[in-house]
């Protein structure tokens, strides 16, 4: 039993934050919306994208706690880009043999790819999807789409016949979304399991929400330590304090179960998969209330555009609404209480 | 990272558990007014562990503990819970407050004397920290100790006192010097209840209960001997006291509460929702009983997390007070969740079906948030001592 960062995860932390820091300062999270290709470059060069993979299929050999490492520092940075859909791809590709020239360009960061949850065969059930689907974070600057069906794993190239991408704003100005409508699309079959994807893609999602969970409490006791009002720092009365404390209680929490969920569900553990979903829920709960509370903690300043604040939280109701609300989630996990 | 335990760790499951299947008492734990009896009852139970090996897991073998391992600590309260052995309630103070206090700062003389009683289950320790005057604001406690040849005179009232009237002994804080600092002029002394001059009377909680005492002293005269620690280096040494309190013996009430829940499930499926049909039928009592346990499941995480930082650094970390905090409110909401799912038979007081049980723990649960530190408290120290904030 150990929860702790070991000091080769520790490093890959440290390393992950220094790239992210000089790519992406703060006031360029805001302005950059496409993914900056010199930094998507590097994050091959540097492995990120294989990171859970075995070595033999071109990976670091580490596996899902690693990357929840990456992607709790991709949360921290508010980094664009489809880092998840990209990430997912490799899980998908190389459960195949035949798929490892696919899995190269992806590993290598010359095919980026946006994922597209379908739970409910929305887009059908057959091979070529067909409809549309909207909101799919990150789907601008893909090159393919990967489906996720009820059962299917799909391969969709985005600038394939019968696709077509219709960009949105959406609430968080560092993350565009798509309309994405397919039409008889050109796509294929991967032979993973889409269930097994959405799990690690619950973890991931969860390990970002809670990079914005720890992000936002730092930030607001950065603030309530040199701010000063009444001539005393804001941090020393306790509506502040408590609230800081509450945000650090929740972060604590996000944290222990992204952590337990990962290597859960890397170790095949029989309970894996409800503890995906409860990370997922908690990490959420933890983004979006830490945000809030940053908001209010940072005052007048806080409500402006000019500062972080709302980007933080505007990311989080991104992350709520990816694979799955805390509500459905909710209910998922009751389900087998009520059944009968 | 792992979330497996080692083979040796495993072993030593097997052992608690087969010892524990062999060993719980079959007999119901006495409850109510008799408070005699339950010490009679805690005090059996512990010499059956004292007798199997298992007593004081946590102290070195060199007391006459178990020396168990952090790690074999959190397996041997997960099997304790898990058998339904008794909550460790009128021993608490002395397995896990004056033992631990005493291997840390008592002389040789006290260690010799009082370990074994403690481990052997012979004795019951009682706590004397708070004052009417004197609750989180622990330091600015007045009850006078005034030294005369080889004894200290006591002159005073102490609060709060569970099992006072059951107890042998007491730890003890009192102002040694009124001149000092606050936090210099205090003494933790060992006091023998049955000292003249001590007079015990029972309070009655909420919940109908009278395990709480109120003391009073008048005159008390306790040998110098009887000082744990130096003469007023006793704010040191409560420290310590407190810091025992939120160890491993906490590790069991995480498997209680998943236990909890799932008596709640099984519950709201058996009593009728607010819209008819039962109440697992209602979205919001069958969410919240999911957010419930993912919360317990959070909090073993938590715990999990906690224990293993403190092997790889060697001391426990400020997340004991985070997880102190979010137990106590977890707690409370799934107390509440109890409440919600009984529907009218919450306020009904019968022996019979379930209501009374919920609505017993919901009571009781109003203490979490005060007892050991309030909720207040709890923040206070997360954002000082964990965050940084300023005082």
């Amino acid at each position: 039993m150990d929860l702790t960062f070991s000091p080769e995860q520790e490093s890959i932390r440290d390393a992950v934050r220094g790239v992210l820091a000089d790519r992406i300062p703060p006031p360029r999270a805001r302005a950059e919306l496409a993914p900056d290709p010199d930094l998507w470059r590097e994050a091959a060069a540097l492995g990120w994208f294989g990171l859970g993979l075995p070595e033999d299929v071109g990976g670091a050999g580490y596996g899902l706690p690693e990357e929840t490492v990456l992607f709790a520092e991709l949360g921290r940075s508010l980094a664009a880009g489809p880092w998840l859909g990209t990430v997912l791809a490799t899980h998908a590709l190389a459960a195949v043999p035949a798929r490892r020239e696919k899995l190269a360009s992806v590993v290598g960061g010359r095919t980026r790819v946006a994922v597209v949850d379908d739970p409910a065969d929305g887009l059908g059930d057959a091979i070529r999807p067909g409809g549309t689907v909207r909101g799919v974070a990150d789907g601008d600057g893909a090159d393919v789409f990967l489906v996720l069906g009820e059962r299917r794993v799909r391969w969709v190239p985005a600038r394939g016949s019968g696709v077509r991408v219709v960009v949105r704003e959406s609430l968080d100005p560092t993350r565009r979304v798509v309309d994405a409508s397919f039409t008889d699309a050109a796509a294929e079959q991967l032979g993973a399991e889409a269930d097994s994807l959405r799990r690690i893609a619950l973890v991931l999602v969860a390990a970002e929400a809670l990079g914005i969970a720890e992000r936002t409490l730092e930030a607001s006791v950065a603030h309530a330590k040199t701010r000063e009002q009444f001539g005393r720092p804001i941090g020393s009365f306790q509506a502040v304090k408590h609230r800081c404390a509450d945000m650090a209680v929740r972060t604590e929490v996000a944290r222990s179960l992204v952590t337990f969920a990962a290597v859960a569900l890397r170790d095949l553990e029989p309970e894996a998969s409800r503890h995906a979903q409860q990370a997922k829920v908690l990490a959420t709960s933890a983004a979006l209330a830490n945000g809030h509370d940053n908001v209010q903690n940072h005052g007048g300043m806080g409500f402006t555009w000019e500062a972080d604040a709302h980007l933080f939280l505007k990311r989080a109701w991104l992350l709520e609404h990816a694979f799955g609300t805390r509500t459905a989630h909710l209910e998922a996990l009751a389900a087998p209480w009520r059944a009968g | 990272m792992e979330i497996r335990f080692s083979a040796a760790e495993e072993a030593f499951r097997t052992d608690a558990r087969a010892w524990l299947e062999a060993n719980v008492p079959r007999d119901r734990r006495p409850v109510g007014a008799d408070l005699a009896a339950l010490r009679d009852y805690d005090l059996a139970w512990q010499q059956r562990m004292f007798e199997g090996g298992w007593a004081g897991v946590s102290w070195p073998r060199e007391y006459g503990g178990r020396g168990a391992s952090l790690m074999e600590q959190v397996i041997w309260y997960e099997e304790y819970a898990r058998a339904g052995a008794p909550e460790v309630t009128t021993t608490f103070v002395g397995l896990n407050h004056a033992g631990p206090t005493l291997i840390a700062c008592g002389s040789e003389e006290q260690k010799a004397f009082h370990l074994p009683r403690i481990l052997r289950g012979d004795v019951v320790w009682c706590q004397g920290f708070s004052e009417p005057n004197a609750g989180s604001d622990l330091a600015s406690l007045q009850t006078r100790a005034v030294i005369e040849g080889e004894e200290l005179v006591v002159s005073g009232q102490k609060i709060w006192t569970s099992f006072g009237n059951v107890a042998e002994f007491q730890e003890l804080l009192v102002r040694t010097d009124p001149e000092a600092p606050r936090h210099r002029g205090i003494s933790w002394v060992i006091c023998a209840m049955d000292s003249p001059g001590i007079d015990i009377r029972p309070i009655k909680t909420l919940t109908g209960d009278q395990h709480f005492c109120e003391v009073f002293y008048d005159g008390v005269r306790i040998p110098l001997r009887n000082v744990v620690g130096r003469l007023n280096d006793g704010w040191r040494v409560a420290m310590a006291t407190l810091g025992f309190e939120r160890g491993t013996a906490f590790l069991s009430e995480q498997i209680r509460l998943a236990r909890r829940v799932e008596d709640l499930a099984a519950l709201a499926r058996s009593v009728p929702g607010p819209r008819g049909g039962r109440a697992i039928d209602d979205d919001e009592l069958a969410r919240r009983l999911a957010l419930g346990r993912a919360e317990v499941d959070a909090m073993r995480a938590m715990t999990y997390r906690s224990v293993s930082l403190a092997v790889r650094t060697g001391v426990p970390g400020a997340e004991a007070s985070v997880i102190r905090l979010f137990f106590s409110e977890l707690v409370q909401r799934i107390d509440v969740l109890a409440l919600d799912i009984l529907g009218p038979a919450a306020v009904e007081r019968r022996a019979e079906g379930p209501g009374a049980r919920w609505a017993d723990a919901y009571l009781g649960g109003l203490s979490q948030t005060i007892g050991g530190g309030t909720k207040d408290i709890q923040r206070n120290i997360i954002g000082e001592r964990m965050l940084g904030l300023p005082r």
